[in-house]
């Protein structure tokens, strides 16, 4: 479920086709995402499951995204 | 809209002279920060005791407010972040990403945290992380950029924040501060005409390369990296465009790449060296003390915008 939410919020920041999204698409080599589109992704997804993702840093994968915000909306 | 920004800071001026690597050492912070001004001290090619080095040789040059500039990509930045709430330094900037993990630290050590961001998004989560203000930094500047130009990032971020807004790219004199006022700017972050102070201890080639810039003499590289910097479009540049336009691997372009920031700024390489300087370089014509060039700044900042408000 939160999988679809953030596979369309991607799509529309990376201008990618949702389907071509998967857990395991690569943030920057496959969406072509620099820092400034990362940041509005996740600025983007926290204000739509209203919660705050730290340690941006260490995002790589679609999956890694779709795993913290499985963990924060838990809580 | 408006916040004090000199009260915030304890200075004099509403001016911080923005960190530059490699360049701005304890000989540039002391003068500015004597002269009324923010100096910041630029910690990219530093270790944790570099830094506090450093920041011990502030003190003895200066009993005014300074601060220290944390790259957050630094391999050193938590030793950096730890000797800094060691040291009690007063104030801190950040580039290069979040503060995030850092902030209870720094809270803890009352400092005052003052992240740079190029963008709404950025500036956004910078200030649910605690900032007490923030830089909104448009890409006319020298160094690492982002995409948007000052003109138009700064009034998207002021009015997208509740804390007060530093603006900082492509500002060298009174008219480029009072615009920025205009767009809803408190303070005022610069870069490349301090690269031209006398203090400032870059070499001697590079202060001349500054003042000879015209207004087309920048250029940014980098694109394809996600890193672009912006820089004086020289021998080394004209290569790495090349490469970029090739598609080079990201290897080669980190080889030719390596230590050329340093090559320009302590061996004055102006050809092979990353001579890092903003679009507004054209407007920096002199060498001038660091007080001096504050005093003129914030005159002619008053002038104008008494001229204006007329
Ligand atoms: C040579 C040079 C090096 C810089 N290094 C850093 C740095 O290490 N950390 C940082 O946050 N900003 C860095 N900057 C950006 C400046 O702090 C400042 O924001 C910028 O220069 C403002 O734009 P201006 O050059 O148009 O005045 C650098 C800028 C220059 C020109």
């Amino acid at each position: 479920m939160n999988f679809e939410k953030i596979r369309d919020i991607i799509a529309e920041q990376t201008g990618k086709d949702a389907e071509e999204i998967t857990m395991e698409t690569s943030v920057k080599d496959d969406l072509e995402a620099d820092s400034l589109d990362l940041f509005q992704i996740i600025n983007d997804i926290e204000d739509e499951f209203d919660i705050k993702i730290e340690d941006v840093e260490n995002i790589k994968t679609v999956g890694d995204v779709v795993k913290l915000v499985d963990e924060l909306s838990q809580k | 809209m408006y916040a004090d920004i000199c009260q915030l800071l304890n200075i004099q001026y509403p001016i911080i002279q923005g960190a530059m690597a490699w360049i701005s050492d304890s000989s540039l912070v002391s003068a500015v920060s004597n002269g009324g001004g923010l100096g910041v001290l630029a910690t990219g090619h530093l270790d944790g005791e570099g830094c506090r080095a450093e920041i011990r040789r502030i003190r003895e040059l200066t009993d005014k407010p300074f601060a220290v500039n944390i790259m957050l990509l630094s391999q050193f930045a938590d030793d950096i972040a730890q000797v800094v709430c060691e040291e009690h330094v007063p104030i801190v900037t950040t580039g290069a990403g979040s503060p995030g993990k850092f902030m209870p630290a720094f809270k803890e050590a009352g400092i005052i945290v003052l992240p740079v961001a190029p963008s709404v998004a950025i500036a956004k989560r910078m200030e649910k992380d605690g900032a007490d203000a923030v830089i909104a930094e448009g890409c006319e500047s020298g160094g690492h950029v982002g995409k948007i130009t000052t003109m138009c990032l700064v009034p998207q971020v002021v009015d997208a924040l509740h804390i007060p807004v530093i603006a900082a790219g492509g500002i060298a004199d009174g008219r480029g501060m009072a615009a920025c006022r205009m767009l809803g700017a408190s303070g005022y972050q610069i870069g490349t005409r301090f690269l031209v102070a006398k203090e400032c201890t870059v070499h001697p080639n590079y202060k001349a390369r500054v003042i000879k810039a015209k207004d087309i003499d920048t250029t940014t590289t980098g694109q394809s990296t996600g890193h672009p910097v912006r820089v004086i479009r020289n021998r080394l540049a004209r290569e790495f465009e090349a490469l970029e336009k090739r598609a080079a691997s990201a290897e080669e372009l980190d080889a030719l790449g390596r230590g050329a920031l340093r090559r320009a700024v302590k061996d004055g390489d102006m050809d092979y060296g990353s001579v890092m300087c903003g679009q507004i370089a054209g407007l920096v014509t002199k060498e001038q003390p660091a007080k001096e060039i504050l005093e003129d700044l914030y005159q002619d900042y008053l002038r104008v915008m008494s001229e204006t408000t007329k």
